[in-house]
């Protein structure tokens, strides 16, 4: 009886906002009719609605009021409340205010009125909000903002409603959808902000409800459902105030408001910086999932409210008038920053979850088929893990890595060898490798780095800048990242994983994959990772038009990570794309279809081309000097011979020895006979084994090696046994059953010498791996080859002599160090052989160089390190050459001194005294005495500049082809390598790789492309 | 089917285009050259000619700081003082240096040794004798002399020598009254060669002199190719008396066996079977063999390495002189300008068979042959100016005995440059990393 007279007791006025809402209206006005305890009076305020909602309303006889179109929700209410009569009942008289999306359950005002029936204190009070299709999802119950100025909610991302929530809380606020409030205090605080059109009016509002010293409560026993129509953009926002009428930016930018204009002072400088970071990083994210709109929407929300700093300051004075405690009051209500940074880890999480490990029916068995009495009969096993090794896919990948690790047994360590030069200290030395327009590498190179530098940079940094961890782990994991790659193409060929396995293994176990990770080739061991995917990725190479643009963006991206790190790929491409345009055109002569053809050539081409330009300027680079097409990272060494490439095997040091014969021919042979898929792949193997056989009998010089050597064909071999296996798949996949089904005759045999050669070229590649693969060329060495006092000097150069070889085939090479020995990413940027250099260095072996001291001296050499051990009779030699002193003979080896002056920067007078300058490690900041000539020892390059009392000097060609600048005056001079070309390219490069990123990325959708049923 | 057959016919196109195409990689570059011999200086009171096969021959003084050099212009080019740098492309220069009167000496002019052994001269009162060291490199050179006596080894002497300088020491200074004198000259650093000249005296009386031709290293197999023998005469009673002086560089004793071979056969001499020598003592022996033939070959074998070198009394116009004769590497092709000389080439070996050019000083030329076993000689003519070695018989030695006016020398057989291949150095960046 007392909770009915309490319902007596109050006065309640509904006012419902329409504005074209006619799909949502009907329900409403049916839910307000059925209330179990009635509003007492009702209005509607239509905001010039095109649609049937004025008509929907009439014909429930519901009072209306018109406004404009452009009339905010805020200030439809007060039009609302002006026109209601004049409060009578002082605190018991309140204002139910209602959506034209939103229901209340029938039972919804009675309990708001229960709830603040013994509570005097509250304002306003909210119900719980329920989706308006699912009406099981909990949409809110209470509000509040964060401080980058999300809709707080504190639940779970569609979060099931279980009564887990109910109950009557303090919040900030409520959602004016379905809200209560208090018709006097209402009009105390002047309704609701003007500036707030649409859009968190409401938390607003309960902030300064709270600030004004009342309270404000959800209860969750008053139920609404809600559909969010503006929201979720199923109607146009026309309020005055939203630009483009888009409601994102609206909202982005009344959060905004609503947080700089009620906060305290204090905290705006914190809450600025809080909003444009959230702004940017929700704008990237946008423009990842392809929604720039959105992404702007984010930028402009924020821009067009710091461009109004007035606003605020109105904002703020006004509700310092009507506040009764501190701002610091509703601190209990903003979640914590950590929290924040809990939920956005927990949505990101989800979705890489959701995409990565789609929810499956764990329960194979129905729950109908399932026998209780058995379950209780039978013992329950327990071995689960043991089980587990059973699985071919567990086995395999374990005895893959006991093998890797025997065979790694000298790799745990920085790894240096064969092609693989010594990786850097950190990240921080690859990116500067990469970002620099000048590498002092030799007599100094401005070749454009290589974007794989980049790449291992970026994957250095994750594992917080250990570039030489990144590195051994690279090459330790490679084979079962090998395995894991192929074994995902495997099993698209064939179910059976006794088949796909041990071909996987087989792959991670193949020549080339043994020769790559034994000699340092960066390039094929990512290329042997990568290339299973590329056919995943383009499984309809002859249909192309049926993949989807995003996934040729996809495509292009792995290829273009192929093609930083060997542009062997890109002759690769060409090929393919070549022929298969052939047959496009083939195809295209007789059915005439040109929408057909110009839509393959656009994808082909897209997939050639774009790669190339992602790893541009060395790409371009590359068509002035072509060897680069034919070159892979690292330091250059050898490939094997025509004979090693037939059989699948790219040769040179770590390869497996030529006896070690694998299958891989015999395969792509009995492929190409086959009458299944496998002779399709099998044409493509013997394409790559044709175009490798080819290459092979090239000889390049490159990466700062003068001799010329020949192609590693790793690349073309990578192509070669993914087609060998893949096409084994097929053919074993099938072979059981026809032969089971068939007479004895060839292919028996066939089948029988397949098996017995594939198990005796891995029983035997497995022992030479495990034994003598051990002691292949890429070992961890921490020794270098530079004595510690030649590196003190900073950027001294000295020509190092050294005898490199097998004991019965020594050579003399020398290189130019600048102290250190050489790391990863510089022997691809190294320059030519100087000849003048060497012809002196030849000299000054045979024992006629009188002049060489002079050269080296011209070219800023200052000492000649002879590494041990040495031909004596050459160090004699040099001994009594002349113009060397000789300054120390350790067991490293011996060095001598070049006289005569010499440096990185040498001044030269015009009484022809030369004098050393300081100089940084590429540019300098020095003083020149009196005019005179300023040489800098390094490889002239149009870019090196220097700059004397604000004017560029003359720069001249010395008679080495050294740099040579003409000093008028004496005065201070700034010596610089101008990198404005190599950064316009990085950001280009940057440019393309992100745009590439988002176009391969999946697109989000905008709200208003949300099915009803997902917005629940 | 036609794909197929396609398919393998590229694989099988791809296999021969590439094995036609497979260029040869390029081969490793070689750099041939003669290095520039070094010919010791003349002392005072000494003259000295140097052989030269060609007139265009080049040279420079050791001094000349500059890198010109000038043409001999002549085939014996007489040597007022400085030591001189002779590009001499193959043919090695001898020089022939005499006191008038007293004594004459040849040696070869020769290139920058790593190691230099001197068998011969002694640091007595008597002694005259010079070890001459030649910096002929642009930089400074250290080297150590290292002395052995009958006294065992003597101080290490480290010297430096400026570029392009002489320091010449006395013997006397090297194991000061001892007798029996052997030196090791080991360059540490620089182009450095050496040249001995023993010179004994007795107040104004003059004993003889001779260069000591020096032993490139020590072995375990010495054969002095060339030792003369003057028949004892009226008058003449220490001609062909002969003194070996051996040193077993080693840090053990050793034991050695010489061997004559002479005209008259092949034997061991009483006392020279399994003859122990202490280690690092210098320790002579008299060797008088009965032998008809004026010019005798030794055969030193040893258990552990050994030099050596034999000391001969000689008569020259009723004047006492001395040759010291030293050990010779075993001969290769090389040339060897004899200009004005007419030296007694002696060969020895097991077997010998020579094939030499004579090159006379008109330029002609004519072919020689030698055959024989264990010792062969061969007068050349007054008139040639070289001889070039062309082929020889493995394991055969040489060494020319030449007999002056002034006196009696020794010439060893060698290449005083050999031809040096020094691979063109290529420029590779891998030899920065370990």
């Amino acid at each position: 009886m007392a909770a009915e007279a309490a319902l007596v007791r109050h006065i309640v006025s509904a006012i419902i906002v329409t504005h074209d809402g006619q799909t949502w209206l009907p329900e409403t006005v049916a839910a307000l009719a059925s209330q179990t305890r009635p509003y007492d009076q009702i209005l509607a305020v239509d905001t010039d609605s095109q649609d049937a909602s004025v008509r929907l309303l009439k014909s429930a006889r519901i009072p209306i009021i018109n406004a404009q179109r452009d009339c905010g929700f805020g200030e439809a209410i007060s039009l609302g409340v002006n026109s209601l009569k004049p409060s009578t009942r002082g605190n018991n008289e309140w204002i139910w205010l209602i959506h034209d999306d939103c229901a209340p359950a029938p039972s919804a005002l009675e309990n708001l009125l229960t709830a603040v029936d013994d509570r005097p204190h509250v304002a306003m009070v909210g119900p719980k909000i329920l989706g308006w299709h699912d009406r099981t999802h909990l949409l809110e119950i209470g509000v509040s903002i964060s401080g980058n100025g999300a809709r707080w909610t504190d639940l779970e991302p569609v979060e099931y409603d279980q009564g887990q929530h109910d109950g009557i809380r303090e919040v900030l606020s409520v959602s004016t959808a379905g809200a209560l409030i208090r018709r006097d205090i209402f009009e105390e605080l002047g309704g609701f902000d003007k500036n707030l059109a649409l859009f968190r009016d409401d938390v607003d509002f309960g902030w300064r409800v709270r600030v004004a010293g009342h309270s404000v409560i959800a209860a969750s026993s008053a139920v609404v459902f809600h559909a969010q129509a503006s929201a979720s953009e199923r109607r146009t926002v026309d309020v005055k105030g939203a630009i483009f009428q888009r409601p994102l930016l609206l909202d982005r930018r009344n959060a905004a408001y609503v947080l700089l204009a009620n906060s305290s002072w204090w905290m705006i400088p914190w809450l600025v910086l809080q909003l444009l970071g959230s702004a940017i990083a929700r704008a990237a994210g946008y423009i990842l999932g392809k929604l720039p709109g959105y992404a702007s929407d984010e930028l402009l929300a924020v821009a067009s409210l710091i461009m109004r700093p007035g606003l605020i300051i109105k904002a703020r004075k006004d509700r310092k008038a009507k506040r009764l405690v501190s701002s610091r009051i509703v601190s209990t209500f903003i979640p914590p920053l950590w929290s924040q940074f809990r939920l956005s880890t927990q949505r990101f999480t989800e979705v890489i979850r959701s995409k990565l490990l789609p929810s499956a029916d764990t329960s194979t068995i129905s729950i109908l088929d399932s026998v209780e009495e058995e379950d209780l009969l039978v013992p329950s096993k327990n071995s689960h893990w043991f089980r587990l090794l059973g699985k071919p896919e567990v086995a395999g990948f374990i005895f893959l890595s006991v093998i890797t690790l025997i065979a790694s047994r000298n790799r745990l360590g920085a790894l240096i060898g064969g092609a693989l030069a010594t990786s850097p200290d950190g990240a921080r030395d690859l990116w500067r490798s990469y970002f620099d327009s000048w590498h002092l590498v030799g007599m100094g190179s401005a070749q454009a780095s290589p974007p794989w530098i980049a790449i291992l940079a970026i994957l250095s940094s994750i594992l917080f800048g250990k570039a030489q961890l990144l590195i051994t782990l690279l090459f330790l994991s490679a084979p079962l990242l090998m395995m894991w790659s192929i074994l995902t193409l495997c099993r698209k060929l064939s179910r059976n994983p006794w088949i796909s396995v041990p071909a996987s293994l087989l792959y991670a176990i193949s020549p080339v994959a043994i020769a790559a990770i034994n000699s340092g080739r960066l390039a094929t061991v990512v290329a042997l990772i990568i290339a299973p995917q590329i056919p995943q990725l383009l499984n309809n190479w002859k249909k192309i038009e049926l993949l989807s643009w995003r996934r040729i963006y996809a495509s292009v991206f792995v290829i273009g990570v192929l093609y930083a790190f060997t542009l062997l790929t890109c002759l690769i491409g060409l090929g393919l794309v070549a022929f298969a345009t052939f047959n496009d055109y083939h195809e295209f002569y007789f059915n005439k279809n040109r929408k057909l053809f110009i839509e393959r050539m656009s994808k082909r081409l897209t997939l050639l081309i774009i790669p190339f330009i992602l790893t541009a300027p060395y790409s371009f680079e590359a068509l002035l000097s072509p060897t680069r097409f034919l070159a892979e990272p690292g330091l250059s060494v050898a490939g094997g011979g025509v004979e090693d490439v037939l059989l699948g095997n790219p040769g040179g040091v770590g390869a497996l020895p030529l006896w070690l014969v694998s299958p891989i021919l015999l395969v792509l042979i009995v492929g190409l006979f086959s009458s299944s898929r496998a002779k399709e792949i099998s044409l493509f193997g013997v394409g790559f084994l044709s175009a490798g056989i080819i290459f092979s009998s090239f000889s390049i010089s490159t990466h700062g090696d003068s001799a010329n050597v020949r192609v590693w064909v790793g690349t073309f071999l990578v192509g070669t046994t993914l087609c060998a296996v893949a096409a084994c798949v097929v053919i074993l996949d099938r072979l059981r059953s026809v032969l089971m089904s068939t007479n004895l005759h060839f292919r028996h045999f066939f089948a029988a010498l397949l098996l017995l050669f594939t198990a005796l070229y891995s029983i035997t590649s497995i022992a030479w791996l495990v034994s003598l693969g051990a002691g292949s060329p890429v070992q961890s060495s921490r020794s270098t080859v530079m004595p510690a006092y030649l590196s003190v000097e900073r950027d001294t150069k000295t020509l190092v002599l050294r005898e490199v070889g097998p004991n019965d085939a020594k050579t003399i090479q020398y290189y130019i160090s600048r102290g250190k020995d050489i790391a990863l990413g510089e022997p691809d940027v190294a320059p030519k052989q100087n000849l003048e250099l060497g012809t002196a260095t030849q000299a000054l072996i045979d024992g006629s160089g009188i002049f060489s001291s002079k050269t080296f001296a011209a070219f800023g050499i200052k000492y000649v390190f002879v590494k041990s051990p040495f031909n004596r009779t050459i160090i004699r030699t040099i001994d009594g050459i002349g113009g060397f002193t000789r300054t120390s003979a350790t067991s490293t080896g011996v060095v001598w001194k070049v006289v005569g002056v010499t440096g990185r920067l040498v001044f030269i007078g015009k009484d022809g005294v030369s004098q050393l300058l300081e100089t940084g490690q590429v540019g300098a900041r020095t003083t020149v005495v009196q005019p005179g000539r300023v040489l800098l020892t390094e490889s002239f390059d149009r870019s090196w500049q220097i700059l004397e009392n604000g004017s560029r000097l003359e720069r001249v060609k010395s008679e080495q082809g050294l740099p040579l600048f003409i000093a008028t005056e004496s005065g201070e001079i700034s010596l610089l390598h101008d990198g404005t070309i190599r950064r316009a390219w990085l950001s280009f490069e940057i440019t393309v790789w992100i745009t590439l990123l988002v176009l391969a990325l999946p697109g989000r959708r905008r709200k208003r492309e949300f099915a009803d049923r997902e917005l629940s | 089917m036609k794909r197929e057959i396609t398919a393998m016919a590229a694989l099988a196109l791809s296999l021969s285009v590439a094995t036609l195409l497979t260029g040869t990689i390029q081969p490793t570059g070689f750099s041939e050259i003669y290095p520039a011999v070094v010919c010791p200086p003349t002392l005072n009171g000494l003259s000295s000619q140097i052989s030269i096969s060609s007139r265009q021959t080049q040279f420079q003084n050791l001094e000349n700081r500059s890198t010109k050099t000038i043409p001999f212009n002549v085939l014996r080019y007489p040597v007022s003082k400085d030591s001189l740098i002779v590009s001499a492309t193959g043919v090695t220069p001898v020089v022939w240096q005499s006191r008038t009167g007293s004594w004459a000496g040849g040696t070869i002019c020769s290139g920058p040794a790593a190691s230099q052994w001197f068998v011969g001269a002694s640091s007595d009162v008597r002694t005259r004798g010079r070890l001459m060291i030649i910096n002929s490199g642009l930089s400074d050179a250290i080297v150590d002399v290292q002395a052995f006596s009958e006294n065992g080894k003597q101080p290490l002497k480290s010297l430096e020598l400026k570029s392009k300088s002489i320091s010449v020491l006395s013997l006397d200074s090297l194991a000061t009254g001892d007798q029996k004198l052997a030196v090791h000259v080991v360059p540490r650093s620089g182009r450095i060669n050496s040249f001995m000249i023993d010179e004994l005296g007795a107040g104004l009386q003059t004993l003889g002199g001779d260069f000591v031709n020096p032993i490139a290293s020590e072995s375990k197999l010495l054969i002095i190719p060339a030792i003369p023998n003057q028949l004892p005469r009226k008058g003449i009673k220490t001609a062909g008396a002969h003194t070996l002086r051996i040193l077993s560089v080693s840090e053990t004793d050793a034991y050695f066996t010489l061997e004559v071979l002479s005209a008259d056969g092949r034997f061991v001499p009483v006392g020279f079977n399994t003859r122990k020598i202490s280690s690092g003592i210098v320790s002579e022996f008299a060797l008088s063999p009965k032998i008809s033939a004026s010019a005798f070959a030794v055969r030193i074998t040893s258990d552990e390495p050994i030099v050596a070198s034999v000391s001969s009394i000689v008569n020259i116009a009723g004047r006492r002189d001395f040759v010291w004769s030293s050990p010779t590497p075993a001969l290769v092709p090389m040339a060897i300008a004899l200009t004005g000389l007419s030296p007694l080439i002696a060969f020895a070996g097991d077997v010998i068979q020579v094939k030499m050019q004579i090159t006379f000083v008109n330029g002609k030329n004519s072919l020689v042959s030698i055959v024989g076993t264990d010792i062969a000689t061969y007068r050349v003519p007054p008139s040639a100016r070289s001889v070039s070695i062309l082929k020889i018989s493995s394991k055969t030695h040489a060494g020319a005995l030449v007999a002056s006016a002034n006196g009696y020398g020794y010439i060893p057989f060698t290449p005083g440059s050999l031809l040096t291949k020094v691979e063109i150095p290529r420029s590779n960046i891998r030899v920065l990393i370990p």
